[in-house]
């Protein structure tokens, strides 16, 4: 009796064994297996946040399992990107910053998206209607779609509310003009002899951010950086930059109302929140940790101009690298919209501070009684009004240390801004000749 | 003052009333308070409240309630264990396989005599001029035309040779005295025993040196361990750290940071406080100072 009821149990085990062991071979394949790539934004607490984010859409769609990877900086994304594409492993999406879709479409390294938009039944247009028009000048190149806004930002002016009425200043009539923030940046601006005890203003300048606040100023000053419907020119050497840093150079050496030396961006946002600076330009993508930290009122306001009112897009978009095979790509496009529909856009949005670039993401009751609690969050978007495409060239990381190079000696008071800008040029034309001698240099 | 007087009595006698030595101390004392301020201040901001704020954020001097949140943070941010794990295994397995290379490279470089001795040696020793960066491309090629991508072994298949340790034990070898291994030739040992028996024992110093710039090269080692991996469960330390030091637009956790890097180089700290004389003693007799 024993024995035989071994023998079934036995049997019984061995039948489900049999069973699960056919279940994958009956079903087929399992799900398809993408990688996404994203450099964080903002913190670490940001990287669990994308995990519970790719958990969720792996959750509601069984045939598809994305893995997040960690990939760095922006610019370490793009060396790990492109490294994995000629390596032949490229992973199937990349949150990529947005002005490196230019450079990669030049060395085709991307998917272009026109073929996905057209299977899903939509046109360009309609496409690119969901998302704020100032986007579409670093999605589209040549008129096809190359990139889907994810997280986008553009560069804000923060005030230490307490800090202004202090010194006598409204913080509800921010500045508007660089001489009446010059003017604020003086009054803010607390000394102890020879010994500055707290900084009228603080403009970070590191790698990557140097660039984008040059852009910032060169543009409020009425200039441009790069020609935006050409990869193979900048604008270095210009009376518009040399305006530009001319003024940021004149706030440390002149005014002493900015500390002196090339500040990389925590540095600036570590001396607002504890009050060393009374008034910093840093990107919207900073908003949410400002929020959390300042123990102080604060106001965000446009960036002032001294001819216009102008700013550059930043932050990064969604984009499939070239050489994914089929389903893969098909699934990279099912994640892709997934992430940027006006849910998910405007979680992200609220998480990190970035503007969602999905305008249906404001109309989310989510996020329509969050701009109740937290009007701060609306300047930037008020602010696309005004706003243009980041710099985009052949190249651009090359070309754009071309010019922090030395824009960081000027801060370090090693160098005059013209020469500064002479130099990079110079050194801008030498990295953008292989392109120009392949297009506007090579005559018929 | 109590130290100067110390350091007066544990002096040699001829330099008891010089003054430079004593000069030579004190700036080393100096220098090893510089050298700690960092240190001093990761482990302040460590167990420093968040509620402090950042105004404190800066400072040296410790709050009064400490608090181990900032290490709950990184912990679950990051799965630590498993990074430790993976940089060992990285660090371990490239030194175990240089352990092999080097030594026999070395040896052939020191003792064995071949066409061409020379130039290969000096074409050997240009591998140190060039930047890792510029092979970051060609490596992930051959790492993933290998099967290797997204492996360890992937991670630490490029630097199995090393140009700097087989530089090192051919300069060990060759102050070895010849008569040792003529010796040992006579009773009959044969090229492996040679080596085995008379030049690794005898170079002991040389392997541990080498040893100390091989693990913590590649315990800090970040770019290429970012190439390779994919798999979150693959990523070593320095990678799984970065994940909340890194930032695109200006912001850090100080606090959160300070208990990662903490516990990022706790290990490599620790070991070199237990075998502090004896780091320094092999780089003494190595020659390296």
């Amino acid at each position: 009796m024993l024995f035989s009821r071994r023998l079934m149990l036995g049997l019984a085990m061995a039948g489900s064994m049999a069973g699960a062991l056919a279940v994958p071979a009956l079903a087929g394949e399992g799900p398809t297996e993408i990688d996404l790539f994203f450099p964080v934004p903002v913190d670490g607490k940001l990287a669990r946040d994308m995990g519970t984010l790719i958990k969720e859409f792996n959750d509601g769609h069984p045939d598809i399992k994305a893995t997040a990877v960690y990939t760095g900086s922006y610019d370490d994304t793009l060396i790990k990107t492109r490294a994995s594409i000629k390596a032949g492993k490229p992973p199937a999406a990349v949150i990529m910053s947005a002005n490196f879709l230019l450079d990669m479409q030049i060395e085709n390294e991307l998917t272009n998206l026109d073929s996905l938009i057209a299977a899903d039944g939509s046109t360009k247009d309609q496409f690119l209607g969901q998302f704020f028009p100032a986007l579409s000048g670093n999605a589209v190149i040549n008129r096809s779609v190359y990139g889907v806004p994810f997280q986008n930002s553009t560069p804000l002016l923060y005030i230490n509310a307490d800090k202004a009425k202090e010194a006598g200043l409204d913080a509800s009539k921010p500045p508007q003009t660089w001489a009446e923030l010059t003017d604020w940046a003086k009054k803010l601006t607390k000394r102890e002899g020879d010994k500055v005890t707290q900084w009228g203003i603080a403009i970070p300048c590191a790698y990557d951010y140097c660039g984008w606040m040059m852009e910032t100023l060169t543009m409020s000053n009425g200039g441009r950086y790069y020609n935006e419907e050409f990869g193979g020119e900048v604008y270095y050497d210009t009376p518009s930059m040399l305006g530009a840093l001319s003024w940021w150079n004149d706030l440390i050496a002149k005014h002493k109302v900015h500390p002196p030396g090339a500040t990389p961006g925590p540095a600036v946002s570590t001396s607002f929140i504890s009050g060393n600076a009374a008034m910093m330009m840093l990107s919207t993508g900073s908003l949410t940790y400002v929020r959390e930290n300042a123990k102080f009122a604060y106001k965000v306001a446009f960036i002032p101009r001294n001819v216009r009112n102008a700013v550059p897009i930043g932050g990064a978009s969604l984009i499939i690298p070239a050489g994914v095979e089929a389903d893969k790509q098909k699934a990279a496009w099912t994640l892709i919209k997934w992430m940027t529909s006006p849910e998910k856009s405007a979680w992200w949005s609220r998480a990190t501070g970035y503007f969602a670039p999905n305008m249906a993401a404001y109309k989310t009751p989510d996020m329509v009684d969050f701009l109740s609690k937290n009007p701060d969050a609306k300047t930037a978007v008020e602010q696309l009004d005004v706003a243009k495409p980041w710099f985009a060239t052949y190249k651009t990381v090359p070309v754009r240390k071309n010019l922090e190079d030395e824009v960081m000696l000027v801060l370090n008071g090693k160098k005059q801004p013209k020469d500064a800008l002479v130099a990079a040029q110079k050194a801008a034309d030498e990295t953008l000749k292989p392109y120009n001698a392949e297009t506007s240099l090579k005559l018929p | 003052m109590k130290l100067i007087e110390r350091l007066y009595k544990d002096a040699p006698l001829a330099t008891r009333n010089e003054i430079t030595p004593k000069l030579g101390f004190l700036l080393t004392v100096l220098l090893a308070l510089v050298w700690l301020i960092p240190f001093l201040w990761m482990g302040v901001a460590t167990l420093r409240p968040s509620s402090d704020g950042i105004n404190l954020m800066a400072e040296l001097i410790p709050s009064l309630k400490p608090t181990l949140d900032n290490i709950r943070d990184a912990w679950e941010i990051g799965d630590f264990p498993r990074y430790f794990l993976n940089t060992t295994i990285i660090c371990t397995g490239i030194l175990l396989v240089q352990f092999v290379t080097i030594t026999l490279a070395g040896f052939a470089f020191a003792r064995l005599d071949f066409a061409g001795k020379t130039p290969i040696f000096y074409l050997f020793l240009m591998q140190l001029m060039l930047v890792p960066v510029l092979l970051i491309v060609p490596n992930l090629s051959l790492v993933v035309q290998l099967g290797l991508y997204d492996t360890l072994a992937g991670v630490m298949m490029p630097f199995f040779a090393s140009a700097f340790g087989t530089f090192l034990m051919r300069q060990a070898f060759e102050a070895i005295p010849t008569e040792l291994e003529d010796a040992a030739l006579i009773d009959g040992a044969s090229l492996i025993q040679r080596i085995r028996h008379i030049y690794v024992p005898l170079s002991l110093p040389s392997f541990s040196a080498f040893a100390i710039i091989s693990v913590t090269s590649h315990w800090n080692d970040f770019l290429w361990p970012l190439m390779v991996i994919n798999s979150p469960d693959k990523r070593p330390l320095t990678v799984g750290l970065s994940v909340f030091t890194k930032t695109a637009e200006g912001t850090q956790d100080w606090g959160t940071i300070a208990a990662g890097t903490l516990m990022v180089i706790a290990p490599l700290l620790i070991t070199f406080l237990i075998f502090q004389k004896r780091f320094i003693s092999s780089f003494v007799t190595s020659g390296i100072k």
